[in-house]
Order: C-alpha cells, then structure tokens, then sequence
C-alpha cells in the first residue's frame, strides 16, 4: 500500500491550502479529489479579501475576475430599497472557482502535493484511506470534503446540518463582453463592483450581484427551512430576487447555474481533529455567516491543518485565528438576525430612515416610536460588539 | 426576459452519467407519508428538480440532473435518501 505523511481529502480552498503547508513543510502529500479537475464541482459567487490568501499563498498571478471598486449595500423591502456604497479599504477580488481552485491545487503540486483528480473517498479506517480505485495510507488525514462532510460524518466527528442551519444558494452568470460589463456598471480597467443585498422579500434572504470580467453573477441564499415553509422552488426564488435588476444583463446569454449549501453552523459544536483526522473549511462548518465568505476561513484552517502537530494544537490554532474567530462569534448575531421578524425590523428601519432623509422629515420615522425597539436595539448591538472585538 | 425552465438552467452546466444512481430512495412506503405529512420538502428544496412524484404515486430520482448540493439529504425528514457522490469524476461539473 502507497504511503504518504498527509493524505488530504478534497482539492478545494482547505484542502489545497493543507496540502500545500504540509508539502512546504517537507512531507509527502497526497490529495484526493472527487472532480475531474479540482474546482469543477465548486460553487460560489465568489468574492476573495487578498490579504487572506496572502496569508498562506503567495498571491502576485492570483487568477482574479476584477478587483472590487465599489461594494454597493441594498436593502430592500416589498416596497421600496436604501444603499449604501462602500468602498473597500483592502483588497478584494471576485474569481471565478474553477480558475482560483485550479491554480490553488496547482501551488500545491508545485510545493510537492500529489493530486489524484476523479476518484472519491469512501472510507477512513485508522490511517487507512479508502476510495473506489484502492486504498493508501496516511499518517495524517485531513477531511476538507466540504459542506457535505460524508467521510467526517461516518466518523463521528460531526453531525449532518439541519435544515435551520442550513443556507441554500442559487446563482446564475450571464456572460456578454468585457466592454458591456464594465458599461453597465461604469467601471474602468480591472475595477469590479460587488452588491450585497439583504431582503425579507419574499423570506429573508441575502442576494448578490458580482462583477466578472466578461459576466455578471446573480444570486441569492435563503435559509433552506423558510425554503421549504414557504414552498418556493429555489430557482423561483432566484427569479423573484433578479426581477429589479434584469436591466443589467439585459441581452447577456444565461452561462451557467448551480446551487450550493452553506453551512451555519460548525466548529467549535463539530470536533476540527480526532487522533490522527484533522477537518477543515466547509466541513467544519466555516463559513462567516454574514457575508457568506467560506474561502477565507477555508484557507487559513486547512493552512493550520496541514501545519498543525497535534490535534490538540489545531484545536488551539483555530481559536486564535482572526478569521475563524469571526465566523464563530458571528453565528449567534446571524441567527438572531435571520429570524423573519427581526429580518424585516431591520430592513425596515434602514429603508425608512434614509427614505425619511431623503424626503427631509425624519419625525417620520415610526420604527424609532416603537416601545420594545430598545431592547432588540441593545441586544443585537451587544452581539455585533462581540463580532467586532 | 422569459422565465427558464429549469431543464434549461441545467443544460449550461456539464454533466457525464454515472450508470449507477448516486441518489436512491431507501423506502418508496416513507415517501407516500412524508407527501402527507410534510409535503415532501425534497420536491420543494431540490435546485435542480431532481424529486418527483410519478403519475401511480412511486418517488422518482432524475439523479442525472443533481448538482451535489445535498439539499435533499439535509430536508428528508426521514433520511430516506441514500446520498452518495458519482463515482470517478462523473456526475455534475461547472464551466466557471
């Protein structure tokens, strides 16, 4: 049987930045990937923060989509929306998946790693991994499986997701012309722009729009239990969502659909290591569950995996992690968040104060009269000062 | 712009069949009571279509149109699927 020091599991954001550590370090890696390629089963919008990436690649032909000029904030009710443009004080990038995790797979096979593509991982049975065309061994296993975390499930170190803890993603690119692009959103050169929106229209919801060099991304996550309550076909909910913003891809043609779960809840809840099993990104559950941002934690905790000497100091290394630290203390503001009534609370209060601004009468304003407002107010605002710290 | 089917949507992506079915039903009898009981959350969740009921009332799996998202695994209130991945490559790839 074939012997390796790190035997890593999926060629994702996680699964190459493990590889990658781990063959930098000096051992011998193998990496399995399910896909034909690695990123060809890989959705997202996709948005990256340089300055993480850089943290464990060296990132000067990082294959980017454009860099972010502009994040436009919308918020959006039945009747009317509030933005907010921000411009981003660090680097942002959009990319598409099959590029970025290519070339991330790449860095690793060019640190060392070997990558096996079209075969998938079945079992793992002491530091045995099996797949369907054999068996190899490995001294450290590292699950970076994804959200549907099958081979750490058998083992028990996580639970499947439930439904409330769920977020179903559904996104669309309309490709055109890299002139069209940067037309429609009066954008220069490499500049991108990226639209988050927040909505309780129809269920609550975070939609976005992204800039691609020659495309436009259009998605929206929902949660899949207000999915199911109010029986709406994903891609029904997807068209709803694009309905005010079909302007913009106007004559572009439909390239690509596809969905994706994003997991809200995970580590410290999931185990991140047992013995010699190690778990990172999505199926640990790392995902910042504001912004959707999986490939940042994905990478710094496959980076810790592949480094990590023992379980114990993965452990240790993922709770003094920025990134991770984020993701974990975000969770309980995001589910405060995501109920339906606080949902449109909120939407409501931004629409109606700058809508009240902009007609110059902000004693219109009949959210800030309410009598239980405080409360929320200070509750939330509590939760969103532990996110910050 | 018109409504696409969804059978449209899913053409964009690339897909090579896998001969055996990644998805199967444990126990046709659980699908008839979760439609009762539940309304069948994997008709309504799936993104791609994949659940549907045929005309003499058995589940059925179009598993060649699933984009792995594991929606249904997540919403089956019995754990009525077997959900696997396509073996060696096959089943659902993106082009971007």
């Amino acid at each position: 049987m074939m012997k390796f020091d790190v035997v890593v599991v999926g060629a994702g954001p996680a699964g190459s930045a493990a590889a990658y550590t781990a063959a930098k370090k000096g051992y011998k890696v193998l990496m399995i990937e399910r896909a034909s390629e690695p990123g060809a089963k890989n959705v997202s919008g996709a948005k990256i923060r340089e300055s993480t990436i850089a943290k464990v690649f060296d990132t000067k032909d990082l294959p980017f989509e454009r860099i972010v000029k502009n994040v436009r904030l919308i918020f959006k009710t039945r009747e009317t929306e509030a933005q907010i443009t921000v411009k981003p004080t660090e680097k942002l990038y959009t990319i598409s998946r099959l590029k970025f995790d290519k070339w991330l797979a790449k860095n690793a096979e060019n640190a060392g790693a070997i990558l096996i593509t079209k075969t998938v991982v079945t079992g793992v049975k002491g530091n045995r991994v099996i797949t369907e065309r054999g068996e190899v061994e490995g001294d450290k296993i590292i699950l970076a499986e994804g959200a549907n975390a099958l081979i750490a499930m058998s083992l028990g170190l996580r639970r499947e997701l439930k439904p409330e803890e769920t977020v179903l993603g559904v996104r669309e690119i309309y490709s055109s012309t890299r002139d069209e692009v940067a037309k429609r959103f009066n954008l220069q050169g490499d500049e991108g722009e990226i639209w988050e929106v927040i909505t309780d229209h129809p269920i609550p919801s975070a939609g976005f729009i992204y800039t691609f060099k020659d495309a436009v991304v259009i998605g929206i996550g929902s949660r899949v239990d207000e999915i199911i309550k109010n029986k709406l076909r994903p891609w029904e909910l997807l068209d709803m969502f694009k309905e005010p913003y079909l302007e913009l891809v106007k004559g572009f043609s439909l390239r690509e659909y596809s969905a994706k779960i994003i997991p809200e809840q995970g580590f410290p809840k999931f185990k991140p290591c047992e013995g010699n099993v190690y778990v990172a990104g999505d199926a640990l559950g790392l995902v910042d569950p504001l912004t959707f941002d999986g490939i940042g934690p994905a990478v710094i905790s496959g980076s810790l995996a592949g480094s990590a000497e023992s379980c114990e100091s993965y452990s240790k290394s993922l709770y003094e992690a920025k990134e991770i630290l984020k993701v974990i203390r975000s969770r309980p503001l995001v589910h405060e968040l995501l109920k339906s009534e606080n949902l449109s609370f909120y939407v409501h209060l931004v629409t109606d104060f700058l809508t009240s601004w902009a007609k110059g009468d902000l004693s219109e304003l009949k959210y800030l009269k309410s009598k239980n407002i405080l409360g929320k107010l200070v509750k939330h605002l509590s939760l969103g000062l532990w996110v910050m710290q | 712009m018109r409504t696409m089917k969804i059978e449209e949507r899913l053409y964009t992506l690339r897909y090579k069949r896998d001969e055996k079915p990644h998805l199967e039903i444990k126990d046709q009898g659980t699908c008839k009571k979760c439609y009762e009981e539940y309304g069948s959350p994997c008709i309504t969740a799936c993104p791609a279509n994949v659940y549907s009921f045929s005309n003499d009332g058995r589940m059925i799996v179009a598993y060649e149109n699933c984009v792995e998202c594991g929606t249904c695994k997540i919403v089956c209130p019995y754990n009525n699927i077997i959900w696997r991945f396509p073996r060696y490559g096959l089943g659902m790839a993106i082009r971007y």
